[in-house]
């Protein structure tokens, strides 16, 4: 009895609100974009591509350092890329006000950008002095070896 | 046209926090995991200025998310201070050790 | 033993999701907590009776004004409780560790907190004095203000940190913040009101009444975050050293 009522609430809020909504915010918002928020789309997209190669490299390097060589650089940069995106499309009006907000989320980049290289530089100079060492060529020679 | 870029940041930031999760899961040291938390805690900052987009309040999230950056960085360095602080007593350690033999 | 801990982790886990389709949604003015003559109340009378635009800062700071000054109070018994088992202690805490290194410290971190913490500073009275308009308020500024405090003993040591904030002084900060918020109730009290009423300092403040339980919440959350912040600081220089206060971690 619950689970057939849950069935057909769900099946209602598929095919009644969700996607329809979205495809309608779509194309009602694509007719009155101005070229501050494209540019800010555009933005953000780059950005999301960044993280996707930090991502991306956190998984697939091989040791500590190269890894902090992925996630230190993307992070930082998608992070500025996608503030800076969010901050001019959710700008309504170019009002004192939404300029503040803009500067406030600006004054959050810059402080990422100062605190995220140090702590990786913090985190790096931990990892060194714990005898962590880089991988050397040796041992990616018998990971080869391994593999065949 | 807010809602649904925010929705797509969003969702993407999810989605691509995936393989950060599996490298905490998996991370052969405590560095490795560390420095995926670090990551995730920076995206956590992006990721409140976008529910602060979808429920038109940013200014008000703006100011969360600088509280949560700054906590971010002090969270990382405690946990490296801690290490580097344990890694040169064991260093210590093990020099007394081979000293005395 | 890590797999058999996360079964049950698993089974409350979907058990909750389970709970939670059951929750009513997001913004319901019928649901139970909306729905509740009190927050109906609060919601109507907030803005006549205070003038305060952010609700929940009335209700913690005027309506509900004696529970959180007795959580300030525990705060500050928290502090007092961690000095005096700590205070003077060698014995069983500090058995392992017979060797404390000292690490010097890092110029890349000294110079960037030398940037960081004014303005974090700065940004922490802002969440304290904003606390009326935007989420925020003492316990939220005062725990901003000592995290300034625990990076300057993170990156230099601990003894920076404490010529710059004594210990003593510390416990002096916490006193003074509880004697702030208890001499405002005590204040409305001898101006004819009830304790912590605090629209009878209008008799004294050139103010409406509305206007002075304004005021007054602020002066509440200033003594709030003067008891957090010497507290938090307290209790991270207490808690790294076991009480010695040397080195620090």
């Amino acid at each position: 009895m619950l689970k057939k009522k849950r069935k057909e609430q769900e099946r209602k809020m598929k095919d009644s609100s969700f996607i329809p909504v979205l495809a309608e915010t779509m194309t009602s918002s694509l007719n009155d974009l101005n070229i501050i928020q494209i540019f800010g789309f555009l933005l953000g997209v780059l950005g999301l591509i960044f993280f996707l190669g930090a991502a991306v490299g956190m998984l697939r390097f091989p040791d500590f350092y190269t890894r902090m060589h992925a996630a230190g650089k993307g992070d930082s940069m998608s992070t500025m890329l996608m503030l800076s995106g969010l901050g001019l499309v959710t700008m309504e009006d170019y009002s004192l006000g939404s300029w503040l907000v803009f500067v406030k989320i600006m004054g959050i980049v810059l402080f990422i950008y100062l605190t995220s290289p140090t702590s990786t530089h913090v985190l790096m100079k931990a990892a060194f002095e714990d005898n962590h060492m880089p991988l050397d060529e040796k041992d990616l020679k018998k990971a080869k070896g391994k593999k065949k | 046209m807010i809602d649904w870029f925010a929705m797509l940041v969003g969702g993407s930031l999810f989605l691509f926090m995936v393989p950060l999760l599996y490298r905490i899961w998996v991370g052969p040291t405590a560095y490795d995991r560390i420095l995926a938390v670090n990551v995730i805690g920076t995206k956590t900052a992006v990721l409140l200025v976008v529910i602060g987009a979808l429920f038109d309040r940013v200014h008000m999230f703006v100011d969360f998310a600088i509280a949560y950056a700054l906590l971010n960085f002090l969270a990382s360095v405690v946990v490296s201070r801690y290490l580097n602080r344990t890694a040169a007593e064991r260093n210590v350690e093990e020099k007394t050790k081979g000293a005395r033999a | 033993m890590k797999k058999i801990s996360l079964i049950p982790v698993l089974v409350v886990g979907v058990l909750l999701l389970y709970a939670a389709d059951d929750f009513p949604e997001w913004g319901n003015p019928t649901a139970p907590a909306s729905a509740s003559s009190l927050s109906s109340h609060f919601i109507s009378n907030t803005g006549v009776d205070t003038e305060v635009p952010n609700m929940v800062t009335a209700v913690l700071a005027d309506y509900r004004g004696f529970d959180t000054m007795f959580e300030t109070v525990v705060v500050f018994i928290a502090g007092m409780a961690v000095l005096a088992i700590l205070k003077g202690s060698s014995g069983p805490f500090s058995k392992n560790k017979k060797y404390t290194s000292s690490i010097e410290p890092d110029l890349i971190v000294t110079n960037t907190v030398r940037l960081l913490v004014p303005v974090i500073q700065i940004f922490s009275f802002y969440v304290l004095a904003h606390g009326h308009v935007s989420p925020g308020g003492g316990f939220q500024g005062g725990v901003v203000m000592g995290a300034s405090f625990i990076m300057i003993a993170l990156s230099w040591d601990l003894e920076t940190a404490l010529v710059r904030f004594p210990l003593d002084k510390c416990f002096l900060v916490a006193a003074l913040g509880i004697i702030l918020y208890g001499g405002i109730g005590l204040l409305s009290m001898f101006l004819g009101g009830e304790f912590l009423d605090y629209a009878e300092l209008a008799n004294i403040l050139p103010v409406s009444r509305e206007m002075a339980r304004y005021h007054a919440m602020l002066g509440v959350e200033i003594g709030v975050g003067l008891t957090v912040t010497a507290i938090m600081f307290a209790l991270y220089a207490n808690l790294s050293t076991e009480g010695k206060l040397k080195g620090g971690l």
